[in-house]
């Protein structure tokens, strides 16, 4: 503390991180409240439950593309894949929570592990390409099984999900546990953002070369990067398929993709944080655009082509510049 | 001999780049390799790091063979490399370039849990290693925002972090001011006079060559042409006759 003491600048900083942290959780607590201020709107709680696993996909995009520098064009592979094994296990197995969402995330990690471990030897626009691959192979899979999968129906008829044999009906219920898994997805990201595991990923986007030559096995830490994503894509995916008793192929259309990527690119790609907030605010906005005008999608285009020229930080990098000069004021 | 390269040869198309190329260097010592433009010198040095597979021959390092051999694996093995171009990892922290190293050295890139004792290890090692290359007063700093010469000595320090038994330097000097040339001379003569390094060094400057190594190897047309001491090398006729009409002043 005596440093801290004889430092004024650095007694500021410190400060200031003390408010940024309270202002986190200011921001963490009021959106837990959420089920209090919409009683009268059931529809509206609905919708940020949506909005919460839009975040959930949003961040597991990030955890590749952000940390490794990876772009994947198909990550709704991942998010389709977990809705429809998680609703065909409901509806074939059991509908307990506790068996089916870990046995899908394990499903998409070893599926991902194998499909990955191609995938990861490509860099740019090759890994890009076959990501988009992939999930097209996963569309079309869909109707190969029609059978078991309802083709383009979508699969429909899954049972209401249990907790250790409680029935999950209430949507505050819903959103709390939704929410839940996204602070506890957000915080381990991040935690893992700060751990050696997170640094050499990034060094790895910076310079993969590099960090091969000081003995960083890139391929293998890209792999785990693509197995994390898949993994925690698969979650949001099955928390969907559960939450609204049913799957779409529309999950794992390349338009599903190409949105999942525009929640990242709109918070800002490698913050977590940002592509958390795309998400939410993605997942909102389409809903009351679309309700004003059938063209939402031509607004939405010409904003995403001027997030990526004015502000290529997105929603992060606009707030942390915003923070950044009250910071400054304060000198 | 720390080092052997025994009949290395590379072919691309027609081209014979490296043509059964064949020296040996001893341990802590400063062994350089030169020739003209296109001798063949940035083919060998890959060949040896393991960035491309040899047609045939080997490279033996301290006994074992590595030919073909992975990079991540020579450089656990206590063979580093540093690149022609600066090669660092520009938008981190100075001391997070080092740090990156180390914890590759230790084997805990992967960790996701780290004590908080090893996070002091790994950081103080890393300060006492800037301070040998006179960095450690811009430890703080985004490495893409030092001067030149610091990065590279910066590039330097990273392959430092690994605690090799050998550094291989691509053209070292290319690129930097005459201030910069001295800065980065002087370092290289530190790795070996006090932390007892072995360094490999493909240059073109051959005056500083001349002024720094303690034997030299001389390539022309993918050939070994001459491998002696520097005085030895000033002499040598076949040499001369490569570098005619290049800067062989020295």
């Amino acid at each position: 503390m005596s440093d801290l003491a004889a430092n004024p600048a650095l007694e500021r900083r410190a400060s200031g991180r003390g408010l940024l942290i309270a202002g986190a959780a200011l921001v963490a607590v009021a959106g837990a409240l959420v089920p209090f201020w919409t009683t009268g709107a059931p529809f509206l709680l609905m919708l940020a439950s949506q909005a919460v696993i839009a975040a959930i996909l949003a961040l597991s995009l990030d955890l590749l593309t952000g940390n490794t520098g990876l772009l994947s064009f198909g990550h709704a592979a991942w998010f389709g894949f977990g809705a429809y094994v998680a609703g065909l296990l409901a509806k074939l197995v059991t509908p307990e929570m506790l068996i089916v969402v870990p046995t899908t995330v394990i499903a998409a990690c070893l599926v991902a592990a194998v499909t990955g471990a191609v995938l990861v030897r490509q860099i740019g626009k090759t890994f890009a390409i076959l990501t988009l691959a992939l999930s097209q192979i996963m569309f079309a899979l869909v109707f190969v099984a029609s059978d078991i999968t309802g083709g383009e129906d979508g699969l429909q008829g899954v049972p209401v999900m249990t907790v250790l044999g409680q029935p999950v009906v209430q949507a505050q219920t819903w959103y709390w546990l939704l929410y839940g898994v996204l602070l506890a997805a957000l915080a381990a990201s991040l935690h893992i953002r700060r751990s050696p595991l997170g640094r050499a990923w990034l060094s790895i986007r910076e310079n993969a070369e590099r960090a091969r030559f000081i003995g960083i096995d890139v391929n293998g830490l890209k792999l785990l990067a693509f197995v994390m994503s898949a993994g925690l894509g698969a979650l949001a995916g099955a928390l969907l398929a559960l939450f609204n008793g049913a799957a779409s192929p529309d999950l794992l259309s390349w338009f599903e993709s190409g949105k999942i990527l525009m929640f990242v690119v709109l918070g800002g790609v490698g913050t977590l944080v940002g592509p958390v907030l795309g998400g939410i605010v993605f997942t909102f906005a389409e809903h009351y655009v679309s309700s004003l005008t059938s063209a939402w999608l031509i607004y939405f285009g010409g904003l995403f082509i001027l997030i990526v020229i004015v502000a290529p930080g997105g929603i992060f990098g606009v707030l942390g510049h915003a923070w950044r000069r009250m910071q400054g004021q304060g000198r | 001999m720390i080092l052997k390269v025994e009949g290395l040869s590379k072919s691309f198309g027609g081209l014979k780049a490296v043509n059964d190329a064949r020296f040996a260097v001893a341990e802590a010592s400063i062994h350089s390799i030169i020739g003209p433009n296109g001798a063949g010198k940035t083919t060998l040095f890959n060949l040896i790091t393991g960035a491309i597979p040899p047609d045939s021959g080997t490279a033996t390092f301290d006994n074992v063979d590595i030919t073909r051999w992975t990079p991540d694996r020579l450089a656990r093995a206590g063979l580093a490399r540093t690149f022609q171009r600066t090669s660092i990892f520009k938008e981190l922290p100075v001391d997070e370039n080092v740090a990156l190293a180390i914890r590759a050295r230790e084997g805990i890139s992967r960790a996701v849990w780290q004590s908080r004792g090893d996070a002091q290890m790994v950081a103080a090692e890393a300060r006492d290693i800037l301070a040998r290359v006179g960095l450690d007063s811009r430890a703080n700093a985004k490495a893409g925002d030092l001067a030149h010469g610091f990065q590279r000595a910066l590039d330097i320090a990273i392959g430092l972090a690994l605690k090799p038994r050998l550094i291989l330097m691509d053209e070292p000097l290319a690129g930097m001011s005459r201030g910069d040339r001295e800065t980065v001379a002087s370092l290289i003569t530190m790795l070996r006079d006090t932390l007892g390094l072995t360094v490999v060094v493909v240059e073109h400057d051959v005056g500083m060559v001349m002024r720094l190594s303690d034997r030299i190897t001389v390539m022309q047309h993918g050939a070994v042409i001459a491998d002696a001491p520097p005085d030895e090398i000033r002499d040598n006729a076949a040499v001369r006759s490569a570098y005619l009409h290049g800067s062989f002043a020295a």
